[in-house]
């Protein structure tokens, strides 16, 4: 029934928006309950009293909570991310920098999901052979690997010994060539973990009597795994791909700094180092929409795989 | 594991006075050469694993047996079911790395204790959603709905009836809750986050010595190589064990 799956999908679009709310004043509210200052730690000690009140002021912190908190939460969703507490626009800044992480946990994030399948794929072509239990052993491994752990391997070994690929990338990622380790070893644990899922998930699958139905017909492997294996699987595997989003953009914090990328994640940890809240809580709402449209998405292919269940 | 444990008996020099030339290549009586500012990787090396190793254990093995008792609870009690789903939605939008940043960086100073609670607080919700799907078949057959009908309380139906049950998932999760702590503690370490220099930390030893990886790479590899070996071996660890301890009708699903 058509009008009963569209209020179920404006149900759970209402819901990812609620949550969203959620995390921002979850978010605003720990920035604020916390101890540390913008104030404080945006200027030198022995600033007087005046100066402070006037930061202050300027910061629009001279304001009652729950007034702030709603100019912030209308803000986050009208562009405007305020300033920073040394006084720069946010959102010029986080801007600037998004496009960058975009590209890099995007193309991890595409990589991933390919990796994920055709590994998954070769898995199930022969189920406890050979090649299945190689790939499933190896997963187990890659996705317990931390990425920086792994990112320092990769520049110690292919861009120090063998010299065969750059580690930083500098300014801007403006070769395609030096895009190349950090996101290997932003997809690798990522793959390790999606890989067991989407085998598991087509696993599962091959047990179901219509695929039983469709093997005995002689149906070609291609055909079986995109028309039988893959819509039955695909909620599962979006569901995977949802939670990578975010490990991805956590990791991307460090593989940023290690290859000194400059995306979300090196500003974060500058407005880190200058204790610089309002940055902070902006980088983090950030990133909550990001995965909220991300889990949005997923849905999406929940509700299209799902049929009119 | 072991080696990360005693590592601190074995180390064969003072871990914060320079021993030889900064970023010094190996040499006699410092195999693995110098750091920054000279001092014995080796020795770094084997102190520097303890804490990260403890700080894991605690986070895993606390969200693992939060995750346990919640999710038990929640696949009898629905409606608590729904709750935990609502949490577990809202915190998967905060990756635990960015929690940890944002409370490191309201409570400065005050070494590993923020980034262990906030690991903990972070990790339970997703958890505990694991073992409610894991939980739900189990609170569905007709002795634990037996036990319910005659009565038995919340808590002796989810400690007598449903955990003893999930032992396999459960050890396989605490694996995977370890590799993941020791990523979000590690990566914490590496921003300087929580261990603070002058001590040895294998985190912050990577953070550190990274501008010299041309020097000397061993005083980053080495300590990326032990993270990586600790978070692997734990994982497959507890994932062999948990296959031994599953029966063999269900180990194929």
């Amino acid at each position: 029934m058509i009008p009963h799956r569209t209020t179920r999908v404006l149900g759970q679009l209402t819901r990812r928006v609620v949550t969203l709310v959620a995390l921002l004043a979850i978010t605003f509210f720990a920035v604020e309950v916390l101890p540390g200052d913008a104030v404080v730690s945006s200027l030198s000690q022995d600033a007087s009293d005046a100066e402070f009140a006037a930061r202050r002021a300027a910061l629009g912190l001279d304001q009652p909570v729950l007034a702030r908190f709603w100019h912030w939460i209308a803000g986050v969703f009208s562009g405007d991310l305020g300033t920073t507490a040394r006084g720069q626009h946010i959102a010029d800044l986080v801007l600037g920098r998004l496009p960058q992480t975009m590209l890099l946990g995007g193309t991890a994030l595409v990589v991933t999901v390919l990796a994920a399948l055709a590994l998954g794929s070769l898995c199930v072509l022969r189920p406890g052979g050979r090649a299945d239990r190689a790939i499933a052993g190896t997963a187990m491994v890659a996705l317990a690997l931390p990425e920086f752990a792994v990112a320092t391997a990769l520049v110690v070994v292919f861009a120090i010994w063998l010299r065969v690929l750059p580690a930083a990338t500098g300014t801007a990622a403006t070769s395609p060539v030096a895009l190349v380790l950090p996101v290997i070893a932003l997809a690798l644990p990522q793959i390790g973990w999606n890989t067991r899922v989407v085998r598991a998930a087509f696993g599962e699958q091959l047990g179901t009597p219509h695929v039983d139905a469709a093997v005995l017909d002689g149906l070609s492997r291609r055909r079986i795994l995109t028309h039988y294996l893959l819509p039955g699987a695909a909620p599962t595997i979006a569901a995977a791909a949802a939670t990578s989003v975010g490990m991805v953009l956590g990791g991307a914090v460090t593989i940023e700094a290690i290859f000194n990328f400059p995306g979300l994640g090196s500003v974060l940890i500058d407005a880190v180092q200058h204790r610089d809240a309002p940055l902070v809580a902006a980088v983090v709402a950030l990133t909550g929409a990001l995965i909220t449209v991300v889990l949005i998405g997923c849905d999406a292919v929940r509700a299209w795989a799902g049929g009119g269940r | 594991m072991a080696l990360a444990v005693a590592g601190p008996w074995f180390a064969p020099h003072d871990i914060t006075a320079p021993r030889t030339a900064p970023y010094a290549s190996p040499g006699p009586g410092t195999p693995l050469g110098g750091d920054q500012i000279g001092r014995d990787v080796l020795s770094r090396v084997l102190v520097g694993g303890r804490d990260l190793v403890l700080a894991s254990l605690v986070v895993a093995a606390a969200v693992t047996g939060t995750a346990a008792v919640l999710g038990a609870a929640a696949a009898l009690r629905p409606r608590f079911g729904a709750v935990l789903d609502r949490v577990a939605d809202t915190v998967i939008l905060l990756p635990a790395v960015l929690g940890v940043l944002v409370v490191g960086l309201s409570v400065p100073g005050s070494g590993r204790l923020p980034v262990v609670v906030t690991a903990v607080v972070l990790g339970i919700p997703f958890a505990a959603r694991v073992t409610a799907a894991a939980a739900a078949p189990i609170a569905a057959t007709g002795y634990v709905e037996t036990a319910q009908a005659a009565g038995e309380s919340l808590f002796s139906l989810v400690w007598r009836e449903i955990l003893p049950n999930l032992r396999a998932t459960l050890l396989t999760l605490l694996g995977l809750r370890f590799a993941a702590a020791v990523g979000v503690v590690a990566t914490a370490g590496f921003l300087q986050i929580g261990a603070q220099p002058p001590a040895a930390d294998w985190a912050l030893m990577i953070g550190e010595n990274s501008d010299g990886v041309l020097l000397n790479p061993l005083a980053v590899l080495v300590p990326s190589a032990a993270i990586a070996l600790l978070a692997v071996g734990v994982n497959l660890a507890c994932d062999i064990a948990a296959a031994r301890w599953r029966p063999k009708a269900v180990r194929g699903r």
